[in-house]
């Protein structure tokens, strides 16, 4: 998968997910319970806004700082008879991990989650290669077995399916002959995965953060599948976005707390490893250990206004209260980072030509800013890049005229007066029961997806009843 | 360890990889840096705590977190312990080689123990067929019901994750509150230039997930069970 995940149009990828009434109750229950579980672990920190700010102090030092300390982890790693890599595109993170496996005569491959591997495209390179590659965790092999179903969430990539939907994927591709309880899918995954661990040759994971002065990398899981990935195989091949690194095991140890209360609502996930390099007399762990440290356009948004997106810890939070991402479900962004952080990054990982919908995808409700536990402004890069799209003339003629002819009718409060009396008699033929039905391009778009109350008569407004007081009151 | 060919013995990109980044960031590369104190930030949101304090955070928290808790006494571990692995359904045992086994007379007859002369084939083989692993903690952390061992040449990495259950003896006075002790400990020990195990792990109870439908499943690729012997 690369990083888009599917190239229809924003409003066909839409359609669907609002059509999907499964995917719809899924989300809404997920983001219901995570939204609880994340506030009363955070609750159980104490001060959480004084975590957050600590959260977002440690983000920015080691941005502004970001080449001293990615040259003090690629010192620590080599020193320990690690490899690091510097990759500036995705093609040349992939090709050094293909030449490594290739080096290595190695066919079988576990992988563990991973974004920064999607968005490089690996598994694809890999399989082109003539590797077998099977992705361990159970919500990505899932998706896998059905045929590389794109994920939707960026913690729960299967939330989007049904426990019948696996059971169909397992029985036609793995011969399950179980019912669809998740305990018995998961048990069986466990059976084959667990094969597969033993008899592969390398084992690829992400990296949560890296931390500089140890030489070592940290992954935060619940499912033990990133440490067998790392643990068995001979060769570990490590991959990061260039950003996910802390300067000490200490400010690892307050984003580890603030990743695990906001994703899954948990103090801590079941495991939260540090590992690098093996050590003189380990006999197991990698033989030969490489981290891959990928900008592929994350440079230029260093320093850039949208600085501080760089700040993410992939957390999901941001999904979770998204009123948007509730009703179209993750494949509606078309990225294989969804909701509100995927609005901000994906325009600038992917650019506008393919995304620049993306950024209107949202309420600007701010919850998301709200929830964010390292403090990144969402809903305000949100607005930044739709400025930027419509400086740039992306938005359509039409719109441009609608909102042109908008913003006339807003700015003179004469004329909105006028236009206000005329609303409601106007809007006759294109409604409904109080609702509007029909109507132009901008106002179809607004009721495809939501309710648009006619406008009330000229009595019941607001501006008749504040001049009747204004009047009684002899204002 | 190095691998012959193309990009890697040609180098790692690492200065132009880096000056990109100071370019972007509108300066020269840096050099030296002055990192911020960020524990002064974080509130003391627990006060004052007793030992006996902490082990009932713990217990609670283990009940949270599917991991039984069992109290004993150096005295009766080994009875604990035999217990313990007879309600796993006993089967084989595997142990780490700490010395602590010995320290409190503990022995599995039959049991393997992870060791270096082994190799790694024998001792991944060995975890795999156990049902049952049991190990020494270096720290217990109070809050979020965790364990930290660290790796080392009688303790394998996958010794925590490959047998079916996983047993953890926690001595009592190794209990702290939270990951930030551990932390600032094992970061200690980094600064003062002393090597770390090549991995750490902080284990909060038996392996888990909930990709099926938010359902949470115990037990998915690690162990199916994890029980803390407070001694
Ligand atoms: S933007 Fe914030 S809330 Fe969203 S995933 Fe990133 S860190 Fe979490």
């Amino acid at each position: 998968m690369s990083l888009q995940t599917d190239k229809r149009d924003f409003s066909e990828r839409t359609t669907d997910g609002l059509g999907d009434s499964f995917m719809r109750n899924a989300v809404g229950s997920a983001q219901d319970s995570l939204k609880t579980r994340r506030l009363s672990a955070a609750t159980a920190l104490g001060d959480w806004e004084q975590w957050r700010t600590a959260g977002q102090q440690i983000r920015q030092h080691t941005l502004q700082n970001l080449d001293y300390y990615l040259e003090q982890l690629a010192g620590n790693i080599e020193k320990k008879g690690g490899h690091i890599y510097f990759a500036a595109t995705k093609e040349e993170a992939s090709s050094y991990i293909r030449d490594v496996i290739v080096q290595k005569q190695a066919k079988k491959i576990v992988k563990s989650k991973s974004m920064v591997t999607e968005e490089i495209e690996l598994n694809h390179v890999l399989i082109e290669a003539g590797c077998e590659l099977i992705e361990t965790d159970l919500g990505e092999y899932i998706l896998q077995m059905d045929d590389w179903d794109p994920p939707s969430h960026i913690v729960a990539p299967a939330l989007h399916k049904d426990r019948r939907q696996i059971q169909r994927v397992f029985t036609e591709k793995l011969d399950y002959t179980d019912d669809e309880s998740p305990e018995k899918l998961a048990r069986f995954a466990r059976k084959v995965l667990r094969q597969k661990f033993l008899e592969a040759e390398v084992g690829i994971t992400g990296c949560n953060f890296a931390v500089a002065n140890l030489g070592a990398i940290n992954l935060v899981t619940n499912e033990g599948n990133g440490d067998l990935t790392a643990a068995i195989p001979k060769t570990h091949i490590a991959v990061m976005g260039m950003e996910r690194i802390v300067p000490t095991l200490a400010e690892m140890e307050v984003l580890d707390n603030l990743l695990c209360r906001s994703a899954v609502g948990q103090k801590l996930t079941s495991y939260i490893t540090v590992m690098g390099p093996s050590a003189a007399g380990d006999t197991d762990g990698p033989e030969e250990f490489h981290l891959v440290v990928v900008d592929n356009g994350r440079s230029d948004i260093l320093g850039s206004e949208f600085n501080e997106a760089l700040q993410c810890i992939r957390c999901g939070a941001c999904l979770n209260v998204c009123p948007v991402y509730r009703h179209i479900g993750g494949h509606a962004y078309g990225s294989i980072y969804p909701g509100p952080i995927g609005a901000v990054i994906t325009p600038l990982l992917g650019g506008y030509d393919d995304y620049k919908e993306l950024p209107f995808a949202s309420s600007l409700c701010a919850a998301c800013t709200d929830v964010c536990p390292v403090r990144i402004p969402l809903h305000e890069q949100l607005i930044l890049h739709r400025q930027n799209i419509v400086k740039e003339n992306r938005t359509g003629s039409m719109e441009r005229f609608q909102m042109k002819a908008a913003g006339r009718l807003l700015s003179s409060p004469a004329l909105f007066g006028k236009t206000l009396r005329f609303a409601h008699p106007a809007s006759r033929l294109m409604s409904r029961h109080g609702r509007i039905v029909r109507g132009p391009e901008l106002i179809h778009g607004w009721i495809g997806a939501r309710d648009l109350s006619q406008p009330v008569k000229q009595q019941d407004s607001f501006r008749a009843w504040l001049d009747k007081r204004k009047g009684e009151s002899g204002q | 360890m190095t691998v012959s060919g193309n990009h890697h013995t040609s180098g790692n990109n690492k200065e132009a990889f880096l000056n990109t980044i100071a370019s972007k960031l509108g300066r020269e590369r840096k050099r030296e840096v002055q990192l911020p104190d960020i524990q002064s930030l974080l509130p003391d949101s627990y006060g004052s705590l007793t030992q006996d304090d902490l082990i009932d955070i713990l217990k609670e928290q283990c009940f949270f977190i599917h991991t039984q808790v069992i109290e004993s006494k150096p005295e009766i571990l080994q009875r604990t312990l035999d217990d313990l692995i007879e309600a796993n359904g006993g089967g084989s045992v595997m142990t780490s080689g700490d010395p602590r086994f010995a320290a409190y007379g503990l022995t599995f007859p039959g049991s393997f123990v992870w060791e270096e002369a082994a190799g790694r084939e024998q001792n991944i083989m060995r975890a795999e067929s156990a049902n049952t692993a049991v190990i020494f903690a270096d720290y217990a952390l109070a809050e979020s019901g965790t364990i930290v061992v660290e790796s080392r040449p009688d303790q394998g990495r996958s010794l925590h994750f490959l047998p079916a259950h996983y047993i953890a003896v926690i001595e009592k006075e190794r209990i702290v509150l939270r990951s930030t002790q551990a932390a600032a400990a094992l970061n200690r020990r980094v600064q003062a230039g002393e090597p770390l195990g090549s991995s750490i792990n902080l284990i909060s109870g038996p392996s888990n997930s909930a990709d099926i439908e938010m359902k949470l499943v115990v037990g998915v690729h690690g162990p199916l069970s994890a029980t803390y012997v407070l001694i």
